[in-house]
Protein backbone atom coordinates (compact mmCIF):
# COMPACT_ATOMS: atom_id res chain seq x y z
CA UNK A 1 0.00 0.00 0.00
CA UNK A 2 1.15 3.39 -1.10
CA UNK A 3 2.02 6.27 1.01
CA UNK A 4 -0.62 8.03 -0.75
CA UNK A 5 -3.24 5.51 -0.04
CA UNK A 6 -2.62 5.28 3.71
CA UNK A 7 -2.78 8.91 3.67
CA UNK A 8 -6.15 8.95 1.56
CA UNK A 9 -7.43 6.78 4.20
CA UNK A 10 -6.29 8.47 7.15
CA UNK A 11 -7.98 11.62 5.82
CA UNK A 12 -11.13 9.68 5.18
CA UNK A 13 -10.56 7.97 8.27
CA UNK A 14 -10.76 11.68 10.09
CA UNK A 15 -13.35 13.01 8.03
CA UNK A 16 -15.73 10.33 8.67
CA UNK A 17 -14.94 10.39 12.45
CA UNK A 18 -15.57 14.33 12.16
CA UNK A 19 -18.63 14.18 10.26
CA UNK A 20 -20.43 11.72 12.30
CA UNK A 21 -22.73 12.72 15.14
CA UNK A 22 -24.78 9.75 16.56
CA UNK A 23 -26.86 9.40 19.43
CA UNK A 24 -28.16 6.03 20.57
CA UNK A 25 -30.25 5.51 18.00
CA UNK A 26 -30.12 7.72 15.17
CA UNK A 27 -26.52 8.34 13.57
CA UNK A 28 -26.61 11.88 11.40
CA UNK A 29 -23.53 11.94 8.65
CA UNK A 30 -22.16 14.35 5.75
CA UNK A 31 -24.00 17.29 7.14
CA UNK A 32 -23.28 19.94 5.45
CA UNK A 33 -25.04 23.85 3.68
CA UNK A 34 -24.05 24.96 0.46
CA UNK A 35 -22.87 28.51 0.59
CA UNK A 36 -25.76 30.86 -0.55
CA UNK A 37 -25.82 34.66 -1.81
CA UNK A 38 -24.83 36.72 1.44
CA UNK A 39 -28.76 38.51 0.37
CA UNK A 40 -30.41 35.03 0.72
CA UNK A 41 -32.56 34.37 4.33
CA UNK A 42 -33.13 30.69 3.41
CA UNK A 43 -30.75 27.73 3.43
CA UNK A 44 -30.64 24.00 2.76
CA UNK A 45 -29.35 21.45 4.43
CA UNK A 46 -28.02 18.39 3.62
CA UNK A 47 -27.20 14.73 5.28
CA UNK A 48 -27.76 11.25 5.77
CA UNK A 49 -29.83 9.95 8.67
CA UNK A 50 -29.76 6.41 9.92
CA UNK A 51 -32.09 5.03 12.24
CA UNK A 52 -30.23 2.12 14.25
CA UNK A 53 -33.06 1.01 16.33
CA UNK A 54 -35.70 -1.59 15.59
CA UNK A 55 -38.45 1.03 15.35
CA UNK A 56 -39.91 3.37 12.77
CA UNK A 57 -38.83 7.00 14.06
CA UNK A 58 -40.32 10.48 13.13
CA UNK A 59 -38.76 13.93 13.14
CA UNK A 60 -40.45 15.64 15.60
CA UNK A 61 -39.03 18.79 15.39
CA UNK A 62 -35.86 20.79 14.05
CA UNK A 63 -34.06 24.50 14.89
CA UNK A 64 -31.46 26.17 15.34
CA UNK A 65 -30.16 29.06 16.78
CA UNK A 66 -29.09 30.49 13.71
CA UNK A 67 -32.60 30.24 11.97
CA UNK A 68 -35.87 31.60 12.84
CA UNK A 69 -38.04 28.20 11.59
CA UNK A 70 -36.76 24.76 10.38
CA UNK A 71 -38.03 22.32 8.18
CA UNK A 72 -38.08 19.34 6.29
CA UNK A 73 -39.27 19.64 2.62
CA UNK A 74 -39.10 17.86 -0.41
CA UNK A 75 -38.36 19.03 -3.77
CA UNK A 76 -40.88 17.41 -6.17
CA UNK A 77 -40.37 17.39 -10.03
CA UNK A 78 -43.98 17.38 -11.36
CA UNK A 79 -44.78 18.67 -14.89
CA UNK A 80 -41.68 20.18 -15.11
CA UNK A 81 -42.72 22.77 -12.34
CA UNK A 82 -40.41 22.21 -8.56
CA UNK A 83 -42.84 21.70 -6.36
CA UNK A 84 -41.75 22.02 -2.24
CA UNK A 85 -43.48 19.87 -0.27
CA UNK A 86 -43.37 20.28 3.35
CA UNK A 87 -42.51 16.98 5.61
CA UNK A 88 -44.13 16.68 8.95
CA UNK A 89 -44.21 13.25 9.25
CA UNK A 90 -40.64 12.32 7.66
CA UNK A 91 -40.78 8.43 8.70
CA UNK A 92 -37.14 6.68 8.94
CA UNK A 93 -37.87 3.11 9.08
CA UNK A 94 -36.52 0.70 11.56
CA UNK A 95 -33.05 -0.06 10.40
CA UNK A 96 -32.88 2.12 7.54
CA UNK A 97 -31.80 5.82 6.40
CA UNK A 98 -32.91 8.57 4.88
CA UNK A 99 -31.01 10.91 2.65
CA UNK A 100 -31.46 14.53 2.36
CA UNK A 101 -29.59 16.14 -0.82
CA UNK A 102 -29.85 18.35 -3.48
CA UNK A 103 -33.01 18.24 -5.62
CA UNK A 104 -34.83 15.81 -2.95
CA UNK A 105 -35.06 15.50 0.70
CA UNK A 106 -33.93 18.79 2.25
CA UNK A 107 -33.46 21.18 5.55
CA UNK A 108 -34.79 24.33 4.88
CA UNK A 109 -33.52 26.61 7.41
CA UNK A 110 -35.78 29.93 7.16
CA UNK A 111 -34.85 33.33 8.63
CA UNK A 112 -31.36 33.30 8.71
CA UNK A 113 -29.92 35.68 11.79
CA UNK A 114 -26.14 35.81 11.25
CA UNK A 115 -24.28 36.01 8.07
CA UNK A 116 -22.93 32.74 6.83
CA UNK A 117 -19.92 31.85 4.61
CA UNK A 118 -17.79 28.95 3.57
CA UNK A 119 -16.17 27.20 6.77
CA UNK A 120 -19.16 28.63 9.16
CA UNK A 121 -20.71 25.85 11.36
CA UNK A 122 -25.03 25.74 11.76
CA UNK A 123 -25.97 24.20 14.41
CA UNK A 124 -28.56 22.10 14.20
CA UNK A 125 -31.32 20.41 17.04
CA UNK A 126 -33.27 17.34 15.49
CA UNK A 127 -35.48 15.89 17.60
CA UNK A 128 -37.32 12.72 16.91
CA UNK A 129 -40.61 10.72 18.61
CA UNK A 130 -38.38 8.37 20.09
CA UNK A 131 -37.16 11.20 22.32
CA UNK A 132 -33.94 11.07 20.95
CA UNK A 133 -32.23 14.45 20.09
CA UNK A 134 -29.27 15.06 18.06
CA UNK A 135 -27.34 17.69 18.17
CA UNK A 136 -25.75 18.46 14.85
CA UNK A 137 -23.00 21.06 12.76
CA UNK A 138 -23.35 21.86 9.30
CA UNK A 139 -20.89 22.83 7.46
CA UNK A 140 -21.32 25.74 4.88
CA UNK A 141 -18.99 24.60 1.78
CA UNK A 142 -19.22 27.16 -1.01
CA UNK A 143 -18.66 23.70 -4.04
CA UNK A 144 -22.33 22.37 -3.46
CA UNK A 145 -21.30 19.15 -5.49
CA UNK A 146 -22.12 16.16 -2.86
CA UNK A 147 -19.79 14.71 -0.69
CA UNK A 148 -18.86 11.42 -1.96
CA UNK A 149 -18.89 8.16 0.83
CA UNK A 150 -15.01 7.47 1.95
CA UNK A 151 -14.49 3.97 1.44
CA UNK A 152 -13.12 1.27 -1.44
CA UNK A 153 -10.62 4.07 -2.17
CA UNK A 154 -12.50 6.84 -3.55
CA UNK A 155 -12.94 10.08 -0.44
CA UNK A 156 -14.13 13.74 -1.21
CA UNK A 157 -16.19 15.55 -3.01
CA UNK A 158 -17.37 14.06 -6.41
CA UNK B 1 -30.06 16.94 -95.19
CA UNK B 2 -28.16 20.19 -94.01
CA UNK B 3 -30.72 21.84 -93.06
CA UNK B 4 -32.04 18.43 -90.59
CA UNK B 5 -28.65 19.51 -89.47
CA UNK B 6 -28.58 22.44 -88.71
CA UNK B 7 -31.74 22.58 -87.59
CA UNK B 8 -30.57 20.15 -84.60
CA UNK B 9 -27.64 22.04 -84.16
CA UNK B 10 -29.81 24.68 -83.52
CA UNK B 11 -32.21 22.92 -80.76
CA UNK B 12 -28.61 21.10 -79.08
CA UNK B 13 -27.16 24.91 -77.63
CA UNK B 14 -30.95 25.48 -76.36
CA UNK B 15 -31.38 22.55 -74.36
CA UNK B 16 -28.21 22.36 -73.49
CA UNK B 17 -28.07 25.76 -71.91
CA UNK B 18 -31.62 24.88 -70.42
CA UNK B 19 -30.17 21.78 -69.14
CA UNK B 20 -27.27 23.22 -67.46
CA UNK B 21 -29.48 26.43 -65.95
CA UNK B 22 -31.68 23.12 -64.45
CA UNK B 23 -28.70 21.59 -63.27
CA UNK B 24 -27.33 24.88 -61.64
CA UNK B 25 -31.21 25.91 -60.65
CA UNK B 26 -31.71 22.70 -58.92
CA UNK B 27 -28.31 23.10 -56.84
CA UNK B 28 -28.38 26.30 -55.71
CA UNK B 29 -32.25 25.42 -54.39
CA UNK B 30 -30.91 22.56 -52.63
CA UNK B 31 -28.29 24.93 -51.56
CA UNK B 32 -30.92 27.55 -50.15
CA UNK B 33 -32.32 24.61 -48.48
CA UNK B 34 -29.60 23.56 -46.55
CA UNK B 35 -28.98 26.95 -45.37
CA UNK B 36 -32.27 27.53 -44.31
CA UNK B 37 -32.22 25.92 -40.80
CA UNK B 38 -35.12 27.81 -39.64
CA UNK B 39 -37.48 24.70 -39.73
CA UNK B 40 -34.55 22.03 -39.31
CA UNK B 41 -33.23 21.06 -36.04
CA UNK B 42 -30.17 19.73 -34.98
CA UNK B 43 -29.63 15.97 -33.84
CA UNK B 44 -28.47 13.89 -30.92
CA UNK B 45 -29.22 17.12 -28.21
CA UNK B 46 -30.80 16.37 -24.63
CA UNK B 47 -32.71 19.72 -25.68
CA UNK B 48 -35.92 20.50 -26.92
CA UNK B 49 -35.77 22.58 -30.20
CA UNK B 50 -38.50 24.41 -31.53
CA UNK B 51 -38.97 23.50 -35.50
CA UNK B 52 -40.08 27.15 -35.63
CA UNK B 53 -38.74 29.76 -33.61
CA UNK B 54 -41.51 31.38 -31.29
CA UNK B 55 -41.50 35.00 -31.55
CA UNK B 56 -41.84 36.79 -28.71
CA UNK B 57 -44.87 38.91 -27.86
CA UNK B 58 -44.11 42.26 -25.81
CA UNK B 59 -43.63 42.65 -22.34
CA UNK B 60 -42.38 45.01 -20.00
CA UNK B 61 -40.12 43.92 -16.93
CA UNK B 62 -37.08 45.98 -15.40
CA UNK B 63 -33.96 44.44 -14.92
CA UNK B 64 -31.66 44.01 -11.11
CA UNK B 65 -30.88 48.02 -12.42
CA UNK B 66 -34.18 48.71 -12.41
CA UNK B 67 -33.51 49.53 -16.27
CA UNK B 68 -36.08 48.43 -18.74
CA UNK B 69 -36.42 44.57 -20.11
CA UNK B 70 -38.36 43.66 -22.68
CA UNK B 71 -38.51 41.65 -25.85
CA UNK B 72 -36.44 44.02 -27.02
CA UNK B 73 -33.44 43.36 -24.95
CA UNK B 74 -33.48 39.84 -26.02
CA UNK B 75 -31.99 40.21 -29.21
CA UNK B 76 -28.73 40.94 -30.31
CA UNK B 77 -27.11 37.78 -28.54
CA UNK B 78 -28.28 34.25 -27.35
CA UNK B 79 -29.95 34.14 -24.05
CA UNK B 80 -30.80 31.96 -21.56
CA UNK B 81 -34.18 32.42 -19.06
CA UNK B 82 -34.24 30.42 -15.60
CA UNK B 83 -36.98 31.38 -13.56
CA UNK B 84 -37.03 31.56 -9.45
CA UNK B 85 -36.95 33.27 -6.70
CA UNK B 86 -34.21 34.21 -3.99
CA UNK B 87 -36.49 32.19 -1.04
CA UNK B 88 -35.48 29.72 -2.76
CA UNK B 89 -32.85 27.11 -0.59
CA UNK B 90 -32.29 23.62 -2.90
CA UNK B 91 -33.06 23.81 -6.77
CA UNK B 92 -32.40 27.76 -7.45
CA UNK B 93 -28.49 27.58 -6.34
CA UNK B 94 -28.36 23.91 -7.34
CA UNK B 95 -29.58 25.32 -11.21
CA UNK B 96 -27.56 29.03 -10.74
CA UNK B 97 -24.39 26.77 -9.66
CA UNK B 98 -24.73 24.50 -12.76
CA UNK B 99 -24.64 27.81 -15.19
CA UNK B 100 -22.10 29.31 -13.49
CA UNK B 101 -19.85 26.08 -14.47
CA UNK B 102 -21.84 26.45 -18.25
CA UNK B 103 -20.40 30.19 -18.11
CA UNK B 104 -16.74 28.38 -17.45
CA UNK B 105 -17.04 25.64 -19.68
CA UNK B 106 -18.63 27.69 -23.05
CA UNK B 107 -15.46 28.63 -25.36
CA UNK B 108 -16.54 32.68 -25.36
CA UNK B 109 -15.84 35.23 -23.24
CA UNK B 110 -18.25 37.90 -22.39
CA UNK B 111 -18.60 40.17 -25.01
CA UNK B 112 -17.65 38.17 -27.95
CA UNK B 113 -19.61 37.20 -30.76
CA UNK B 114 -21.73 34.13 -29.89
CA UNK B 115 -21.33 34.39 -25.67
CA UNK B 116 -24.63 33.88 -24.38
CA UNK B 117 -26.29 35.96 -21.41
CA UNK B 118 -28.44 34.75 -18.65
CA UNK B 119 -31.37 36.34 -17.04
CA UNK B 120 -32.51 35.11 -13.49
CA UNK B 121 -36.27 36.02 -14.05
CA UNK B 122 -37.90 35.94 -10.28
CA UNK B 123 -41.44 35.33 -10.06
CA UNK B 124 -41.67 36.51 -6.68
CA UNK B 125 -41.77 40.27 -7.21
CA UNK B 126 -43.68 41.00 -3.66
CA UNK B 127 -40.30 39.67 -1.68
CA UNK B 128 -37.67 40.13 -4.72
CA UNK B 129 -36.64 43.82 -4.86
CA UNK B 130 -33.95 44.84 -7.77
CA UNK B 131 -31.33 45.39 -4.84
CA UNK B 132 -31.79 41.87 -3.31
CA UNK B 133 -32.08 40.25 -7.01
CA UNK B 134 -29.11 42.13 -7.90
CA UNK B 135 -27.02 40.70 -5.24
CA UNK B 136 -28.35 37.84 -5.00
CA UNK B 137 -27.75 36.91 -8.89
CA UNK B 138 -24.28 38.67 -8.73
CA UNK B 139 -23.15 36.18 -6.34
CA UNK B 140 -23.12 33.51 -9.19
CA UNK B 141 -21.97 35.15 -11.21
CA UNK B 142 -21.04 38.87 -12.50
CA UNK B 143 -22.18 38.62 -15.93
CA UNK B 144 -25.61 37.15 -14.93
CA UNK B 145 -29.11 39.73 -15.19
CA UNK B 146 -31.43 39.42 -12.87
CA UNK B 147 -34.95 40.45 -14.16
CA UNK B 148 -38.58 41.10 -12.15
CA UNK B 149 -41.63 42.99 -12.93
CA UNK B 150 -45.09 42.84 -12.31
CA UNK B 151 -47.06 39.79 -12.08
CA UNK B 152 -49.63 40.81 -15.15
CA UNK B 153 -46.31 42.03 -17.15
CA UNK B 154 -44.61 38.77 -16.02
CA UNK B 155 -47.37 36.52 -16.74
CA UNK B 156 -46.71 38.02 -20.30
CA UNK B 157 -43.59 36.70 -20.68
CA UNK B 158 -44.28 32.94 -18.85
CA UNK B 159 -47.38 32.52 -20.90
CA UNK B 160 -45.87 32.60 -23.92
CA UNK B 161 -42.82 30.33 -23.36
CA UNK B 162 -44.86 28.00 -21.36
CA UNK B 163 -43.19 28.57 -17.63
CA UNK B 164 -45.24 27.89 -15.10
CA UNK B 165 -45.60 29.41 -11.22
CA UNK B 166 -47.56 29.62 -8.05
CA UNK B 167 -47.76 30.08 -4.44
CA UNK B 168 -48.17 27.94 -1.85
CA UNK B 169 -50.02 29.09 1.53
CA UNK B 170 -49.13 33.10 0.72
CA UNK B 171 -52.30 34.60 2.74
CA UNK B 172 -50.66 35.50 6.12
CA UNK B 173 -48.66 38.26 4.98
CA UNK B 174 -45.53 36.98 6.73
CA UNK B 175 -42.14 37.55 4.94
CA UNK B 176 -40.94 33.97 4.81
CA UNK B 177 -44.35 31.85 4.96
CA UNK B 178 -44.77 31.02 1.90
CA UNK B 179 -42.76 29.16 -0.89
CA UNK B 180 -43.04 29.51 -4.84
CA UNK B 181 -43.58 26.64 -7.01
CA UNK B 182 -42.01 27.56 -10.43
CA UNK B 183 -41.21 25.36 -13.77
CA UNK B 184 -37.48 23.87 -14.06
CA UNK B 185 -37.22 24.55 -17.58
CA UNK B 186 -34.02 26.71 -19.12
CA UNK B 187 -35.55 28.35 -22.02
CA UNK B 188 -32.91 29.31 -25.09
CA UNK B 189 -33.71 32.46 -26.96
CA UNK B 190 -32.08 32.93 -30.14
CA UNK B 191 -30.16 36.46 -31.26
CA UNK B 192 -33.55 37.41 -33.11
CA UNK B 193 -35.28 37.14 -29.64
CA UNK B 194 -37.26 34.61 -30.66
CA UNK B 195 -37.78 30.86 -28.28
CA UNK B 196 -35.42 28.34 -29.76
CA UNK B 197 -35.22 25.76 -27.36
CA UNK B 198 -36.33 24.19 -23.91
CA UNK B 199 -34.08 22.86 -21.42
CA UNK B 200 -35.49 20.14 -18.47
CA UNK B 201 -33.92 18.95 -15.76
CA UNK B 202 -31.84 17.62 -14.50
CA UNK B 203 -29.30 20.27 -15.45
CA UNK B 204 -25.95 19.22 -15.80
CA UNK B 205 -23.18 22.04 -16.75
CA UNK B 206 -21.70 19.86 -19.54
CA UNK B 207 -24.29 18.69 -21.62
CA UNK B 208 -26.06 22.06 -21.47
CA UNK B 209 -22.88 23.62 -22.80
CA UNK B 210 -22.70 20.73 -25.79
CA UNK B 211 -26.23 21.38 -26.38
CA UNK B 212 -26.19 25.07 -26.25
CA UNK B 213 -22.71 25.24 -28.82
CA UNK B 214 -24.21 22.99 -31.16
CA UNK B 215 -27.90 24.90 -30.65
CA UNK B 216 -25.73 27.49 -31.59
CA UNK B 217 -23.41 26.45 -34.29
CA UNK B 218 -26.65 24.53 -36.35
CA UNK B 219 -28.59 28.51 -36.27
CA UNK B 220 -25.69 30.49 -36.27
CA UNK B 221 -25.30 34.15 -34.10
CA UNK B 222 -27.22 36.37 -36.42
Amino acid sequence: MSFSRILILAICFLFSVSTVYAAELVKIENAWSPEAPPVAKVMAGYMKISNLSNKDIKIKSANSNFFTKVEIHRTELKDGMFTMIKQDNLIIKAKSHIELKQGGLHMMLMGKLKPMREGSIIPVKLTFNNNETVEVNLKVKSDNRPQMKCGSGKCGSM
Amino acid sequence: MSSEKRSVKNIILPISIGAISLVIGLWLSQQMLLNNNDTKIPKNLDATVLPNARVLAGFNLINHDKQPFTEEQLKGQWSFLFFGFTNCPDVCPTTLKVMQSVWKTLPTKPGEVGHPKLYFVSVDPDRDKTEIIKSYIQYFHTEFIGVTGKANELDKLTNQIGILYGYDDKSDGSDLEYTVNHSAQLILIDPRGRMRAVISPPHIAKTIAANFQTIRTFYGDE
